[in-house]
């Protein structure tokens, strides 16, 4: 036993869930570090349970870990009772599986899956022992790379970064370590040479320090320019190309104690047809890209053996679009039952929701199903581009009613842009509607009474989305439109939640922040922010303090209409979608005017130039 | 250490090769659970070995019903922060195997941490465990040569401390409950081999003798991250002490 892993065994016996940092899974990688050129820290910035439920690491894990000279390992954000102790005996944060310190490694990745999470980032970063921005950092230290969906915004937290990964990352992330071996085993390496070569030779990496950002008197952007005429001007995101041949983890760290996700993950396609005018996702991983039922039907199967998992959650943005989607579970209720496995569908569109696929996926278990109309009122849901109508949300409910069910889960969104008075009412009246047809339909069920639960969050205009010109509704508003919700919910079947507003207005400014929110983030971490993501840890009013501490006004980067043509933070990154698609899409927003999906009409977002094989837009020819 | 390469013997569908029992056969497994896997919860442990058995291709038998599951009884739970190199478990098996095919398809899924040691046809129950011993061992710069000698007689008189039941804590003699208990210096560390109550009548975790170390002894009077501690349960016992299998 090393002195650290003794170190180790005498703290994880002071703190709870000693689980969490034990490590030493079934399929974990462990290698001889004397045949490693690049050890590379992967590190989730939130709890082990939340960390091992991310696909995307499992994913980039095992990408890294198939070359024979990399060492990819976990790190995860220790809770707070590790922490005191970490800090009480001055033990600076580990590696999952080898339990070396981090800041001996050639890499730390981050991966960043939502912006709350950026106090975690920085308290690792602290609890590392490595300094916070990247300009402070010498050689001794490990390079700092981050990616994930908030990497397509990466400009609150670019100063704390060394590079960023931009788009998807199996091929991306191998081609940076590689580089780093190269070049030091040419002993050309310096950070400063490798961030350069990085920038300029590898597709998708965004060096934030190799661009130079001036802002206007009125605090908005003036320009971006890098620094070297050989880096590009614009970061174009990375795509796997053919998602058949897209690198897929066949063993899996099988976690000991009870992750958020405790299943097989079976990624069935990127991308989403849909075009949901508040969506991110829906935008930034176009475009979309299908696996076919066969290969998908053997990786589920490969998986199931080695894992001996009880189900398996078929995983993609809206599962119901996938054209395979009958083949896949026919295919997969060849074998799965025979071996008490049942498939479930973490999101269901309500238009596209039929018994024939209720009946085949272990949904039927629970008593519960949950929906996601958006928006209370037709004409808001027109402005946001959610193509369902009631009728479909009425007999999807009935199929569920005829099967026995008696709870339906709705989600919501409030503070959407044009939303009026009559559309908030109509959030609890959608709910009343689906009480009334529980008692119209003459199937249910006789034994237990219905039961709509209700959820209501906060708009968040987010960047690469058609509403990331739109202001955010002020603190004061968003809270009034929450109590106006709720006193008009008067039926005791009917229960309402609703999302803290507090956080989704700190949310806002991250989502869309710049490169000056660094210094309410650092004050952030010197003031102990972490776990912002947990409620308990939240407290707004401090993080209003930093940001005005940091010289920022929150309304500028939440509340502001932002007009077409000034230059967004986000501008450095190109997602492949076009801002003149997203500026129509905004337009029509405003006329009430919906887009059809992908599938149905290509609207000539522009993701097509990216490529990509079994997509459903129309092939170009790149000269 | 398991043995190397037998990963061919696995294979989770080569149950449906294997012709069907007359009727379903329990199995027992002995089993370690060391290192890392001392923190894993009971709980934790139940939902592992379901997917593991899962892996493995061991033809369980399953419960009829709407939710089927295997049939997976250990004979004690672990408590958390102690290793063991004597768990068991039974299990309910509905095809034809054999205990050889059984240690080495689970092995081949499993980690040189938590391994089977034995299979075998049990003729006990595990109702019939009465003791468990322990071995502890503890390191600290305040140990002396004559530690030993102090920590032996520990429960060689009554010993009052606050047990918890499951219901309420109380005040009980923890010296009722040390069957054994024997100290030794050794290499500037004491091992202590102790056999202690175990089962569902009378059972002591023995986290209460590392408690009672502290309350009566300056052991861990110093900074906790120098002095350290390791308990292994080694072996079960039933009422007349002949061990258990």
């Amino acid at each position: 036993m090393s002195e650290n892993e003794r170190i180790l065994n005498a703290l994880i016996k002071q703190v709870s869930k000693p689980g969490r940092y034990c490590g030493g899974e079934f399929g974990q990688i462990i290698k001889d570090k004397s045949q490693i050129k690049a050890r590379f820290a992967f590190a989730f910035p939130d709890t082990y349970e939340i960390g091992m439920s991310n696909l995307g690491i499992r994913i980039l894990y095992d990408c890294l870990n198939k070359e024979n000279d990399i060492w990819c390992e976990r790190v995860y954000a220790p809770w707070t009772d590790m922490q005191e102790k970490m800090e009480e005996y001055n033990v600076p944060l580990w590696a999952h599986e080898s339990k070396d310190e981090v800041r001996t490694f050639d890499f730390l990745g981050f991966t960043l899956q939502y912006e709350m999470c950026y106090t975690n980032v920085l308290n690792m970063l602290r609890l590392s022992g490595i300094p916070l921005y990247a300009a402070e950092r010498g050689e001794e230290f490990p390079l700092i790379i981050g990616g994930g969906p908030c990497a397509y915004n990466p400009e609150p937290v670019a100063d704390f970064f060394d590079l960023f990964n931009i788009g998807e990352g199996e091929e991306m992330l191998v081609e940076i370590v590689r580089l780093y071996i190269k070049m030091k085993a040419e002993n050309r390496y310096t950070k400063a040479d490798f961030l350069h070569e990085a920038a300029r030779t590898i597709p998708g990496v965004y060096v934030p320090s190799l661009y130079d950002v001036t802002y206007n008197g009125d605090g908005t952007i003036k320009a971006y320019t890098p620094v070297f005429d050989d880096i590009p001007v614009k970061v174009e995101k990375r795509i796997i190309k053919d998602m058949d041949k897209a690198e897929f983890p066949k063993q899996v760290i099988m976690p000991y104690t009870e992750v958020v996700h405790d299943r097989i993950m079976l990624e069935v396609f990127r991308g989403c047809i849909r075009g949901c005018r508040f969506c991110q996702a829906g935008i930034i991983y176009r475009p979309v890209r299908e696996k076919t039922p066969d290969v998908l039907n053997n990786q589920a199967k490969c998986l199931f053996e080695n894992t001996g998992y009880e189900e398996i959650s078929l995983s993609s943005l809206s599962i119901s679009d996938y054209s395979g989607l009958a083949e896949l579970t026919d295919k997969l209720l060849e074998w799965t039952p025979d071996n008490m496995v049942s498939l479930s569908l973490p999101s269901l569109r309500v238009d596209s929701f039929t018994k024939e696929l209720m009946d085949k996926v272990a949904t039927v278990r629970s008593s519960s199903l949950t929906f996601a109309p958006e928006a209370g009122t037709q004409r808001l849901r027109d402005v946001i581009n959610k193509n369902v109508d009631e009728d479909d949300l009425l007999r999807a409910v009935n199929v569920a009613f005829d099967a026995g069910k008696t709870q339906v889960k709705l989600y919501f969104m409030q503070g959407l842009p044009t939303e009026t008075e009559e559309d908030l009412k109509g959030i609890p009246a959608l709910a009343k509607k689906v009480i009334e047809s529980f008692y119209a339909n003459p199937n249910r069920s006789r034994s237990r009474s219905p039961q709509v639960t209700f959820s209501v969050s906060c708009f968040i205009p987010k960047p690469f989305t058609p509403f990331q010109w739109e202001p955010q509704d002020s603190l004061e508003m968003l809270e009034e439109k929450q109590t106006f919700i709720g006193e008009c919910v008067n039926d005791r079947k009917i229960k309402y939640q609703h999302h803290d507003a507090k956080t989704c207005r700190i949310e806002a400014v991250l989502a869309k922040g710049d490169r000056r929110l660094s210094k309410a983030l650092e004050l952030a971490c010197n003031e102990g922010f972490r776990f912002d993501a947990w409620s308990e840890f939240f407290d707004y009013d401090k993080w209003i303090s930093v940001i005005e501490r940091a010289g920022l006004d929150p309304s500028f980067y939440a509340n502001r209409r932002i007009p077409y043509d000034e230059i967004l933070p986000w501008d450095i990154i190109d997602c492949g979608v076009t801002k003149e698609f997203l500026i129509r899409e905004n337009i029509k927003a405003h006329e009430g005017v919906v887009t059809p999906d992908c599938r149905t009409h290509c609207s000539g977002c522009g993701a097509n130039r990216l490529g990509g094989e079994r997509t459903c837009c129309p092939k170009i020819t790149k000269n | 250490m398991l043995p190397e390469n037998h990963k061919e013997l696995s294979g989770c569908y080569s149950k449906f090769e294997r012709p069907y029992l007359e009727s379903p056969e329990i199995f027992r497994i002995k089993f370690s659970k060391t290192g890392n896997l001392q923190y894993i919860s009971h709980l934790d442990l139940q939902r592992t070995f379901h997917r593991v058995l899962v892996r493995a291709g061991i033809p369980m038998w399953y419960t009829k019903g709407f939710n089927p599951h295997a049939k997976l009884v250990f004979a004690l739970p672990l408590p958390i922060g102690c290793e063991s190199m004597c768990e068991l478990a039974d299990l309910k098996i509905e095809r034809e195997i054999t205990e050889d095919e059984i240690k080495a398809q689970l092995n081949a899924q499993l980690t040189d941490e938590m391994y089977i040691l034995d299979v075998y046809r049990p003729n006990t129950k595990f109702a019939d465990i009465m003791y468990a011993e322990y071995r502890i061992i503890i390191s600290s710069p305040n140990i002396k040569p004559d530690t030993a000698e102090i920590v032996s007689k520990l429960f060689s008189s009554p010993f009052y401390m606050m047990k918890k039941t499951k219901s309420e804590e109380k005040e009980v003699n923890i010296s009722d409950f040390v069957k054994s208990f024997e100290a030794f210096f050794k290499d500037g560390a004491i091992e202590i081999k102790t056999i202690l109550s175990a089962g569902s009548t009378a059972n002591l975790n023995p986290e209460y003798v590392i408690a009672a170390l502290k309350d009566r002894t300056d052991i861990f009077g110093c900074d906790a991250l120098k002095c350290s501690y390791n308990i292994m349960r080694t072996r079960f016992y039933d009422r007349d002490m002949l061990e258990f299998r």
